[in-house]
């Protein structure tokens, strides 16, 4: 079990989601950031669908109630355990009563705890993803305990990785959606050439960009949507679905961001800018 | 010379494909669309789900489509020959709604945007039979047609930051039952106690695409009645 001391900015349990009943309106859900959520599963031996810590812009503080292994992936937060700075992309053996913490995000916006053997939340729909309507909560919560499995690994020497590759890019590859045809030359054009910057709006569930398309694309009848459409309102609003996103909408779907780009903008937040490259599929 | 397929076809991503047919929607296109579907995940390994839209179809591979042979004239063939396949018998859900005042925030305001008495908008709602398109928005939520025209109406001004769940909405062309608690524009004329959405359950959602919903006048005290019953899990749902 892990006690919740404090619970950060937004820290919810995630694994890689519920595929497989879009068809009734269930989002695939599961962690933002993709890649960085493998890397700590992989240090630590974990399947990939292992249930991780998902920590955004600001961590939380989390007492052990039991010994295991830790591996930490994605944004640095500081860490600390028992108030001694430890790094990111390393296992690191944990004891019983073992203080950690972590402060705000840098290099990016969200951080993977993997424990060894996983976060052992009760699986609704065949998944430990936290949705609010599917899970009774949408975060971890205060004073609340985690359960987490109790099989640690026998490590004498931590697996550690070496990133040759900053997490924060600033292009996106993107595909064309089914309503790009549609548009005048000048809005294709405006998409893969303007710098694109998040909105104060960007959640899990989609990121509203600050620029606006012009365009008269007409609506269209409410069709599938999934992680990465990019929706286009009739004022030009333009929202980058993210991983918790509706399954249907009806406006018009002007790009698709690939499974790499998600994981790129699950980096990024508020104010960060980028560029969308079109790439073919 | 190619035959000119039947729909549009888009790949929007290796493993994702989306079919659209130019129409507007309607009962032989819904009941295609479900055929089509069935025969789908039938004849093709590599497909691993479809999601539903009015007028289109999302198609999940486990592999990247351009290694699919053939694609998508295969997918043209099957679509062409689909009067071969049986469709699944459809079932008809009554669904009770309490329509009293204290249920329906919205029902005295609608009567009046639309010039009709609460009776008669009541009497409207319960008398047509829906057909229910697909499933999408949130867990749970029917997009439904068979909307009567008079009761056709612009969507309120300023969207409710929360509706409740069970609440029965009008808003457009459409109605529809909000099945967890969420924001939302639409004009609520009343609430159901029905459990329509139950994560625990291996099929959360009772309804499937092509099922015709009626809705089904009760009083308030048999609202409470049902809801107590659905609070300690005894309500289940039937169709007729």
């Amino acid at each position: 079990m892990i006690e919740v001391l404090l619970t950060g900015i937004h820290s919810s349990i995630q694994d890689l989601g519920r595929f497989g009943m879009q068809n009734t309106g269930i989002p695939i859900g599961g962690a933002m950031d993709q890649a960085a959520m493998q890397m700590a599963n992989s240090l630590l031996n974990n399947h990939k669908h292992s249930a991780v810590l998902e920590m955004s812009f600001k961590g939380p503080k989390l007492l052990f109630h039991q010994s295991t292994t830790i591996a930490l992936a994605g944004a640095d937060m500081n860490a600390k355990l028992n108030e001694k700075p430890i790094n990111n992309f390393t296992a690191i053996k944990i004891k019983e009563n073992d203080l950690l913490q972590f402060g705000n995000a840098h290099q990016g916006k969200r951080t993977y705890l993997a424990v060894a053997g996983g976060f052992k939340n009760p699986e609704i729909l065949n998944s430990r993803s936290q949705y609010l309507g599917i899970t009774p909560e949408a975060t971890i919560s205060k004073t609340k305990l985690i359960p987490i499995d109790k099989v640690d690994l026998n490590l004498k020497k931590g697996a550690r990785l070496t990133l040759t590759e900053s997490n924060e890019t600033d292009t996106i590859p993107v595909y064309k959606g089914p309503e790009f045809y549609l548009l005048p030359k000048k809005a294709q054009d405006q998409l893969t050439k303007q710098v694109f910057t998040i909105s104060n709006k960007n959640s899990r569930m989609a990121y509203v960009l600050v620029e606006k398309l012009l365009h008269e694309l007409p609506s269209i009848w409410t069709a599938p949507l999934l992680p990465g459409t990019i929706q286009c309102t009739p004022d030009g609003t333009l929202a980058i679905l993210m991983r918790d996103a509706q399954t249907t909408g009806g406006y018009p779907r002007v790009l698709q961001v690939s499974d790499e780009g998600i994981n790129r903008l699950a980096q990024k937040s508020t104010k960060d800018q980028f560029q969308f490259e079109l790439t073919s599929v | 010379m190619e035959k000119a397929l039947p729909f549009r076809f888009f790949i929007i991503h290796p493993k994702v494909a989306v079919l659209e047919w130019d129409t507007e929607p309607n009962p032989r296109l819904l009941k295609l669309l479900i055929g089509f579907q069935k025969a789908i995940l039938k004849e093709f390994k590599e497909v691993s789900q479809i999601t539903q839209g009015y007028c289109s179809l999302m198609l999940y591979h486990n592999c990247e489509i351009h290694y699919i042979n053939d694609y998508p004239n295969s997918l043209c063939l099957l679509f062409d020959s689909l009067s071969h396949y049986s469709f699944t018998k459809q079932k008809i859900w009554q669904i009770p709604v309490c329509y009293e005042e204290s249920m329906a925030p919205d029902l005295k305001s609608l009567a009046n945007q639309l010039n009709i008495s609460t009776a008669s908008l009541v009497r409207e709602h319960t008398s047509a039979s829906y057909q229910v398109n697909f499933i999408g928005f949130l867990p749970g939520f029917l997009y439904l047609s068979g909307l009567p025209k008079v009761l056709e109406c612009r969507r309120k001004a300023r969207p409710a930051s929360r509706v409740d769940r069970g609440s029965i909405g009008i808003g457009g062309k459409q109605t529809g039952i909000y099945p967890i608690e969420s924001p939302g524009g639409w004009h609520l004329i009343g609430k159901t106690p029905y459990p329509l959405f139950e994560p625990k359950k291996k099929n959360p959602c009772f309804a499937k695409a092509g099922d015709s919903i009626q809705f089904l006048s009760i009083s308030k005290s048999d609202y409470l009645e049902l809801e107590k019953q659905r609070a300690q899990g005894t309500l289940k749902i039937k169709p007729l």
